[in-house]
């Protein structure tokens, strides 16, 4: 049934969008992808998820292609499951696993841009939907919608700098939904605090997470071993 | 000679238990003092109010002169004491809870001192046994070491014999007038056995319920001029005639069955035997006491 | 002073040489090495009780099962256990002494009874640093030594707080300074209870008694509970966890500081009160 509806939103949105060609779009993008092979790049975490108490912090990114993602950081911290800045380029460069439309137009950071969905042609893929925000005159992606079966939606808005060449972003902020964390009083031990009027759980909260990037160093043949986690 | 103890109408009362009632009696300084009465009289309640361990409902202590409420402090640096069993911290060796004791008196004694003391008390090569180990005789003469380790004026012993051997209570007595006679300590000697301080006071008190019986000095009250003289003889009649045509007539206190009960002095006795060997009547049993020992054998008998 | 010094440097012998002293120091490290081998070997499956209701959205990333984490689970779970210990060897000073007989060699020494119960209590304040010392070193410096340093996830009934690893030394320092305090409650009311009963045993239930009932109403939020609540020991001890929120609620601290502290003067100050009027019939 989904698999329908999104047949039928796919020749809507392409007959009501026929001025430009998603196609077109994604592939001036994904030349900017190509021309990263790994960069690396200082960043400042911000934290600001329900039921989570956590100090920013810096860390370094490691990218290599295809999807070889990683931020190493002296403590813990929180990333999405689905992590934008590791799936964005990665989805977008695979062409041949999904179709897409143009389902819109829309002014963001003054740029005007084109709604581009994203539809996997594989129903037992993990993407139901792609949604990115794609500057017309300057092919970046503003912002990106991406659901996915197990994760649920995720936003992120990305915001551009010197290094708009290689799209890659100065900041990038991610949207999540999260059900508040809730830890039995029992179980916390929190004797001295007094319980608050409990909410329903299976209402979602949103969170956000703010990465800045700055001293980006692009194509220095990054070794493999970086992103092989200690324990 | 100077008072060491003077106990003024002290009272205490457990609930509605009156354990020692107006009791009053006095220890001058030299003494071996017996305080003596029966299991229950109050002894130990008393002693444990000289000791501070219990609060008087009524009256006063005073040792060495001074009030007991207001300075036990000072009062305790020239008293030494075993009040009742002499219990100490099993887990460790005598040394070191002798060791304790010499502290909490703020003395430094060398390991010479402490060798000194156990000979004293006949525990020498056995210092360093837990005193979980010792036996309640041991015990009583580690007691005695404690009592003595800050080498009191006065010495308070709360039925220090229990549990020595025979050889134990000689070598105790020894050592009671050792400490009397050569370094002058007066003595508090609580029993429950007339003879023991019969054998080493020279002054007693007995008590009864919490009350003084008797105080004065052992030979006075042990005197010999007023005995109580028991026989038993076989020809009942033939005895009862004789006597009432004797001089012993007035000496007779009662007839209990065969049992004739005399009170005279002690030189008497003789020539009253001979008197019933003369009449030809039999005599079974003959015992004699003095009136402190008939009285507290009348005591014992009612609380047993 | 010289004579107070003197009964305490006793006490403090008495206290180091009793097998029961031993007790608390071998359960200390016995939980803590047991349950550093079960976190050793089984620790992320553990862990996963936490963050699973994160782990559909997110990745943590970073070093979570180290060294202050599992001092802050032994610690959360040790806080309920020590009072047994504390009120084992503080519960028995006093009324040990009365029911073997020993308190009349201590008391027939020229010291005062306040002294005495002052020099007994400290000697307790003592054991229990020395517990705490053992805890710190079992819970803290062993666990960094097996599973590393890192940040901290906290975890309380609001949710996570992640503290980090650069700023938790002088959290640790004064939440054990807080959990000593706690645990100086427990000794105070041991003392008290040794004071006022004359057998080994009952002060030491007794004390667990309270801290049960206690525990058991500070769990449950019942309006009429929660009228008491604030006046319980028991509330206030846990509240070395405060140090590990951000921002830390300091007044939250300084309050239950003021009403642990509140508590220890006032056991301390009926023990003496007791001790001085006790009759000793043993």
């Amino acid at each position: 049934m989904k698999s329908v509806t999104l047949f039928f939103l796919l020749i809507i949105s392409s007959s009501c969008f026929a001025g430009d060609d998603p196609g077109t779009l994604i592939r001036n993008l994904n030349k900017k992808f190509k021309l990263i092979n790994d960069y690396t790049a200082q960043v400042y975490m911000q934290f600001d998820i329900p039921g989570v108490k956590m100090k920013s912090m810096n860390g370094k990114v490691f990218y290599k292609q295809p999807d070889k993602f990683r931020i190493k950081a002296k403590g813990i911290f929180f990333l999405p499951k689905q992590n934008p800045m590791q799936q964005v380029s990665s989805m977008l460069l695979d062409t041949m696993s999904y179709t897409s439309v143009i389902s819109g137009y829309e002014t963001i950071q003054g740029k005007n841009c084109a709604i581009v969905n994203i539809i996997p042609l594989k129903n037992t893929s993990e993407l139901i939907l792609g949604k990115f925000w794609i500057d017309l005159q300057n092919p970046l992606v503003y912002r990106s919608q991406i659901t996915t079966r197990n994760s649920g939606t995720l936003d992120t808005e990305s915001f551009y700098s010197d290094r708009s060449a290689y799209a890659l972003p100065e900041k990038v902020i991610i949207h999540v939904e999260v059900n508040k964390i809730k830890v039995p009083k029992m179980m916390a031990a929190d004797l001295n605090k007094k319980s608050k009027p409990k909410s329903d759980p299976n209402i979602k909260e949103k969170g956000t997470i703010i990465l800045s990037f700055s001293n980006y160093k692009i194509n220095t043949k990054l070794d493999d071993e970086v992103f092989i986690k200690e324990d | 000679m100077n008072t060491a103890i003077c106990v003024r109408e002290i009272s205490k009362s457990f609930g509605n238990f009156s354990a020692v009632n107006q009791l009053s009696f006095t220890v001058q300084q030299g003494d071996i003092y017996g305080f003596l009465g029966p299991n229950g009289s109050g002894k130990s309640t008393t002693l444990r109010m000289m000791m501070g361990l219990i609060k008087p409902s009524a009256g006063d202590i005073e040792i060495f002169g001074t009030s007991l409420s207001l300075h036990r402090h000072s009062i305790m640096r020239k008293v030494g004491c075993i009040i009742e069993k002499p219990d100490f911290y099993g887990y460790m060796s005598a040394l070191d809870n002798l060791k304790l004791f010499a502290r909490a008196n703020l003395l430094t004694y060398s390991p010479k001192q402490y060798q000194d003391l156990f000979h004293l008390v006949g525990l020498t090569g056995r210092e360093k046994d837990k005193v979980k180990t010792y036996s309640h005789g041991m015990k009583q003469r580690l007691g005695l070491a404690q009592a003595l380790i800050h080498d009191p004026e006065l010495i308070i012993l709360d039925e220090p014999n229990t549990g020595l051997d025979p050889q134990g209570i000689i070598d105790l007595r020894n050592l009671i007038l050792q400490l009397n006679q050569e370094r002058g300590k007066t003595i508090l000697f609580s029993s429950h056995i007339l003879t023991e301080v019969q054998q080493l006071c020279n002054r007693m008190v007995v008590i009864n319920k919490g009350k003084s019986v008797v105080e004065g000095k052992v030979e006075e009250l042990l005197s010999t001029e007023s005995m109580h003289v028991r026989i038993e003889l076989s020809q009942l009649d033939k005895a009862i005639e004789s006597i009432n045509q004797s001089t012993y007539r007035p000496k007779l206190v009662n007839i209990d069955d065969h049992l004739f009960r005399f009170k005279m002095s002690k030189q008497e006795i003789p020539e009253l035997l001979r008197f019933f060997m003369d009449q030809q009547i039999d005599i079974l049993r003959v015992d004699y006491r003095n009136e402190l020992e008939e009285y507290f054998l009348k005591i014992t008998t009612d609380q047993s | 002073m010289k004579e107070f010094k003197a009964i305490l440097i006793n006490e403090l012998i008495k206290t180091m040489k009793r097998p029961r002293t031993y007790i608390g120091f071998g359960v200390i490290t016995f939980v803590c090495l047991m349950l550093q081998a079960a976190f050793y070997k089984d620790g992320k499956e553990i862990l996963s009780f936490v963050t699973q209701q994160f782990e559909n959205v997110f990745n943590i990333e970073g070093r979570v099962l180290n060294g202050n984490l599992i001092c802050f689970i032994l610690l959360q779970t040790l806080i309920v256990q020590m009072p047994l210990l504390v009120a084992l060897v503080t519960g028995d000073a006093v009324s040990g002494e009365t029911a073997s007989g020993t308190i009349r060699f201590l008391l027939t020494r020229p010291a005062s009874r306040t002294k005495i119960v002052l020099a007994k209590w400290l000697a307790g304040l003592f054991y229990t640093l020395l517990l705490l010392i053992i805890l710190g070193i079992m819970a803290l410096v062993v666990s960094r030594f097996i599973f590393g340093e890192g940040d901290l996830m906290s975890l309380n009934s609001e949710g996570l707080t992640v503290i980090s690893g650069d700023d938790i030394n002088w959290r640790w320092g004064y939440a054990f300074l807080i959990a000593f305090l706690s645990l100086g409650v427990v000794a105070s009311l041991g003392t008290f209870l040794s004071c006022i009963l004359d057998n080994s045993i009952t002060p030491i239930v007794s004390v667990m008694a309270i801290i049960i009932i206690f525990t058991i109403i500070g769990m449950f939020d019942l309006p009429s509970f929660d009228v008491i609540k604030p006046f319980l020991f028991t509330t206030h001890m846990i509240s070395w966890k405060n140090l590990f929120e951000d921002p830390i609620p300091f007044q939250d601290i300084l309050i239950s500081i003021v009403v642990l502290a509140f508590h220890i003067l006032l056991f301390i100050s009926l023990s003496i009160f007791y001790f001085n009027r006790k009759d000793i019939q043993s």
